[in-house]
Order: structure tokens, then C-alpha cells, then sequence
């Protein structure tokens, strides 16, 4: 009975993912599925162990460059690229994580900006020779097809960061159950206690660090393969915000908040560009009113009044428990 | 390799521009010392600085009466903002302000756009006239810009040194409390701390102008810089934000003499390894948002 209210959740979630590619056009819900992986790093530093960080993009471009590099220079096989992104992304995070956890969260904040500009003008300009600048890398021609799932294709990419979704989010489902997940929560709420329970602080946000930035990165390879295209554009500053936004939007810390972001995000984000062709203002002044309104978010205000929903229907199987 | 000619034009750009840093981020540095936020919105007042500076030059063909109306609209805006948008913040966590400021910059980008259209727009030297230093020909202007900055600081250390209002600013980035206690209206401080920043913010705008093409992504152009001279000064010192806009005025230009894409990277290096030594940077205080 636990595993299957363990699974629930998830099962139903994954299921109305599935029914995007049935409404919406293909690249659209492609989309969306990578923009919720990339958020979902952001939502657990933000809403789990209280760091703010507008450097996602860093990461994301860490990710990205790094599969483009893979399939421009040296293979073919779109699978490796994408290791090499992931593995690119973990040793990213692990080289600037010591530094930046040591901060203070205002610090801790800027620093990442910082970090995301830097990149961006490292790959735009310092690295214009193999980067060929803002005219980007083209790896659409250079992958292969591969057997059984060939993510060359968009039709088959889909099915697969599908999967990769899933997993992710099977993942953070698991890391909030562990004591490891408590230990996060701890760190945001009150770093003193923890150190007197006998914890390490640095490690245990070292950690998150690292396995949220390492999603992201993650991200950023499934960007480059969906895309074909990596330009510096992706680590802009006038990016900086949008992870940040979409896990307001959905509920910092929730399970299901940066797919609920992501979906309303996306799909804002088309709408008005479509419209006026000015998404900045927007998206600006949208983020202030969602932080003038609450910051709860979608899925934070939704959630209570489902399981409230979901225990009547059920006669109280479901819900009380969490 | 490197002639004393041209290293002292390089000294001399490295100071205007740090110029430019101090007169922007001090903004940034008054909003943290005081009212615990961080005001990325400062950055949005510069760039409409700038372009209330250029188009006012343009119908009138005067730069520094563009600049005044700059600083003047710019002051405006940022009152604006904090009674609209600040004032219900205050109270909240850091990253708070920090998003909802961002907030406000991007959608103030937007609406720039708006007005003014996507295309860069040169704004006009006002000063052509050079001067020899050591042999080496300088513009007039920067060294204008350099004693701006000087004027500013001048004139912000008598402010806060030697009047009622200035001594309460500083008591405020000790304790906000107890100056509330002593029954100083806070929240009308706060706002005028606002008015201040926002317009010096805007005379940094006004008067980078002339130096590069002002365009609606300007803000977010300088705010890396703009970053790491607050993150190396300290959030919160004035004395800090002053050496270390300098300090990274002289690394972008020294350094893009030594290897061109030098410019943007240097300052990032200097920042981390000043923040391995002082976590918390050169004259920031240790202690945390109360």
C-alpha cells in the first residue's frame, strides 16, 4: 500500500505528461520536458536548502558546450555527448562548489550571476575560435542515428527525455525520503541545529550543490541535441531569471511545481511573443507580481486543496500521510 | 611591449571607468548597508539615465542638461518603485528583494524597448578638446568623468558625516532599530536613500553615455561588473565600493592591454580570489541580515 501511494504521484503526473504529445505540437513539448529538468535543480537550492541562484544558466551553458564540443570535435554518437555533458556538469559543479557553498546566501546569489556572465562572454568571445561565437555551434548534420532509440529524431527524442524526466523526478521523489533530504531541509531552516546534531554543513550543501547543478547540466546536453544549435545567447544574463521564475511560478521545493511552471512558462512565453514580440516585460513584471502575491506559487496553492480533494474521494487512503 | 604611453592612457580609462562602477553601484551598496536589499533595479535607473540623457540632448543639443533631466527622471522612477514595490519588502528575506528586483529590471528593459526600439543610439562626445599627460594625449571628458566620481564621494562623505539626516543613514546601516527608536521616521529615510541611489544610478547612465552606444541591454551589460565590484568591496561599505570599483576599472583596462579578452575575465579571477581570503569582501561586515 505505501509503494503504491509512494508511486501514485508520480504514475498520474507522468501520464498527463504524456498526453502533452498528444495535444501539443512535438518541439513544444520537448520543451517543456527539458525546461522542467533544468528547473528542477533550481527549485531544490531554492526551496529545499535556501540557496537562491541566479547562475543556473551557468551550468546549463556548462552542459550544453560541453556535449557541442563532444559532437562537433571528436564523435558522433549523440548518447556519449550527452555523458559527456552530464559528466562535464559534475565536474563543473565539484570544481566551483567548494568556493561558492562556503558564501553567504546574498554572496552565495551574486557570485553565481557573476559566474553565468563570465561564461557567457568566455564562450561569445575568449573562446570564439572553437565556439565560433554568437553564431553558435551547428551539431543538427553531425549526429549519427542510433539503434533502437534514435534521438536525432525528434519523435524518439521526446520518448526519451521522457524517460530521463521520469527518472529525474523518481530521483528527487527518493532524495526528499532520505535523511539526506531532511538534512537539506535543515540547512534552510536552521543551520545551527544541524551542526549540533553532529552533521556537516558544508558537505550536506556541497552536495545538493552538486546534484542539482549536475541536473542542470544535464539539461543543458538535452538543449543542445533538441536544438541541433549552442550559442552563447543561452547563458545570457537576460536568462539569468528564468529558472528562478518558473520555480516561483510552480512552488519552490515542490515535487510537481517546476513541471507546473514550465508548462504555464513555456506557454506564456509563446503567447506573447507571438503577440508583441516583447517578452521582457512580461516576464518582469510577472515575476514581481507573483512575488507581491505569495510566493507559494501554482502547485504550492493547488496542492493542499488536491489531497484535501483526494482524501474525501478515497475516504482518507490517500494524503493524510505526507 | 607595453610603453609608458600607453600605459598611461590605459591608467586613465581604467580610472574613468571605475568612475562609472562607483557612481553605479553605490546604489546597490546604500540599499544593502541600509535596508538589508539588494536593489538590482539600480541598474534599470542607469540605463534610463542614459536615455533620458540621449534624447534629451538630442532636442536641446546640450549633454549636461540631458544628464540633469536624467538624474531627475531617474530619482523619479526609483521613488516610484519603492513606494510601489520595496516598501511592501522590506520586511522579507533577502533573495526576496533580489528577485523581485530583478523583476523590475527586466520588465523595465521591457518597457525601454518600448520607448526607444532594439538599435543602439550614439550619443555625442560634448567635450572634444584633448590634453597631454606624460606625452599622452587624453580625452577631456574622462577626465571630467574621473572628477564626478570624486565630487560624488566628496559630496557623500559631508553628507553623511556632517548632517542630521546623514548621520541617521549611518546609524541605520548599524542598527535600523534603535535609530527607529531614537523616533527617526525610518521609512522616510528609506525612501530618500532611494531617491539618492537612484539618482546617482541615473548620472552614471548620463555620462557613460558618450563613452559607448546606449542600447536597451546596457543594464544588463554592466551588471556582471557591477556585481563584482560590490561583491569585492563589500556589500554595504562606501569606502569599499570606491577601491573596489577602482581597483576593478584598472584590471578590466590594464588588463585588456596586456590580452584583449583579458578585460572581461580579470575581475572575475580578482573576485574569487579576494573572496577565498575575505568571504565576505574587502570592507564588508561579517554580520548577517538581522
Amino acid at each position: 500500500m505505501n509503494l503504491v501511494r509512494w508511486w501514485s504521484g508520480l504514475v498520474v503526473a507522468f501520464v498527463l505528461l504524456a498526453l502533452l504529445r498528444v495535444y501539443l505540437p512535438l518541439p513544444f513539448a520537448i520543451e517543456i520536458l527539458i525546461f522542467s529538468i533544468y528547473t528542477i535543480g533550481c527549485s531544490f537550492l531554492l526551496g529545499r536548502v535556501g540557496f537562491i541562484s541566479f547562475g543556473q544558466p551557468a551550468y546549463l551553458a556548462i552542459g550544453a558546450y560541453a556535449t557541442a564540443f563532444y559532437l562537433s570535435y571528436f564523435g558522433t554518437n549523440p548518447y556519449a555527448g550527452l555523458l559527456v555533458g552530464l559528466v562535464a556538469g559534475f565536474v563543473g559543479a565539484l570544481a566551483v562548489g567548494p568556493l561558492l557553498v562556503r558564501l553567504r546566501g546574498d554572496y552565495f546569489a551574486l557570485v553565481n550571476l557573476a559566474l553565468a556572465v563570465i561564461i557567457y562572454y568566455l564562450m561569445q568571445k575568449v573562446l570564439v575560435d572553437i565556439t565560433h561565437g554568437d553564431n553558435g555551434l551547428e551539431l543538427l548534420t553531425k549526429m549519427d542515428s542510433t539503434p533502437v532509440l534514435d534521438i536525432s529524431r525528434p519523435g524518439h527524442l521526446f520518448i526519451f527525455v521522457f524517460i530521463v524526466a521520469a527518472i529525474v523526478w523518481v530521483f528527487y521523489k527518493y532524495l526528499d525520503d532520505t535523511i539526506y533530504g531532511a538534512c537539506c531541509l535543515a540547512v534552510k531552516v536552521n543551520e545551527d541545529k544541524l551542526r549540533f546534531l553532529g552533521y556537516d554543513v558544508f558537505k550536506v550543501r556541497l552536495t545538493a550543490f552538486v546534484i542539482a547543478n549536475t541536473t542542470t547540466a544535464l539539461a543543458g546536453a538535452l538543449y543542445a541535441i533538441h536544438q541541433g544549435l549552442v550559442s552563447p545567447e543561452m547563458s545570457s544574463p537576460a536568462r539569468a531569471a528564468d529558472p528562478v521564475v518558473v520555480t516561483i511560478l510552480g512552488g519552490a521545493g515542490t515535487l510537481y511545481g517546476p513541471l507546473i511552471g514550465s508548462i504555464v512558462y513555456t506557454g506564456m512565453k509563446d503567447m506573447v511573443s507571438k503577440m508583441i514580440g516583447n517578452w521582457e516585460l512580461i516576464v518582469g513584471f510577472t515575476l514581481v507580481v507573483i512575488m507581491l502575491a505569495g510566493e507559494k506559487g501554482i502547485w504550492g496553492t493547488l496542492e493542499p486543496r488536491l489531497r484535501r480533494l483526494a482524501s474525501r474521494v478515497t475516504g482518507g487512503k490517500f494524503g493524510e500521510a505526507e | 611591449m607595453l610603453d609608458i604611453q600607453l600605459l598611461t592612457s590605459g591608467f586613465i580609462f581604467g580610472l574613468s571607468m571605475g568612475s562609472i562602477f562607483f557612481l553605479m553601484t553605490i546604489g546597490l551598496s546604500l540599499c544593502f548597508g541600509v535596508m538589508r536589499v539588494i536593489s538590482l533595479d539600480q541598474l534599470l535607473y542607469y540605463t534610463v539615465g542614459a536615455y533620458i540623457a540621449y534624447s534629451v540632448s538630442l532636442v536641446i543639443g546640450n549633454l549636461w542638461i540631458g544628464i540633469l533631466a536624467g538624474i531627475v527622471i531617474s530619482a523619479l522612477s526609483a521613488f516610484l518603485v519603492e513606494r510601489l514595490v520595496f516598501r511592501r519588502i522590506y520586511e522579507r528575506e533577502l533573495p526576496f528583494s533580489m528577485i523581485t528586483s530583478f523583476g523590475i529590471l527586466i520588465g523595465g528593459v521591457g518597457v525601454v524597448k518600448l520607448f526607444w526600439g532594439l538599435v543602439p543610439r550614439p550619443v555625442a562626445m560634448p567635450i572634444d578638446a584633448q590634453v597631454f599627460v606624460l606625452g599622452t594625449e587624453i580625452p577631456v571628458y574622462r577626465l571630467v568623468v574621473i572628477a564626478f566620481a570624486g565630487l560624488v564621494y566628496v559630496g557623500i562623505w559631508l553628507f553623511l558625516n556632517k548632517t542630521i539626516v546623514g548621520k541617521a543613514i549611518r546609524a541605520g546601516i548599524e542598527n535600523v532599530e534603535h535609530v527607529e527608536g531614537l523616533g527617526i521616521n525610518v521609512s522616510r529615510l528609506f525612501t530618500l536613500i532611494f531617491i539618492i541611489a537612484g539618482g546617482l544610478s541615473g548620472l552614471a547612465g548620463g555620462l557613460h553615455g558618450p563613452l559607448i552606444m546606449v542600447e536597451p541591454q546596457m543594464g544588463l551589460e554592466v551588471l556582471a561588473f557591477a556585481f563584482m565590484v560590490v561583491i569585492i568591496g563589500g556589500l554595504g561599505s562606501i569606502k569599499g565600493t570606491l577601491v573596489s570599483s577602482f581597483l576593478v576599472g584598472q584590471v578590466v583596462s590594464i588588463g585588456s592591454l596586456i590580452y584583449a579578452p583579458l578585460a572581461a575575465m580579470a575581475p572575475f579571477v580578482l573576485m574569487l580570489l579576494i573572496l577565498l581570503v575575505w568571504p565576505t569582501g574587502l570592507f564588508g561586515s561579517p554580520m548577517l541580515k538581522k
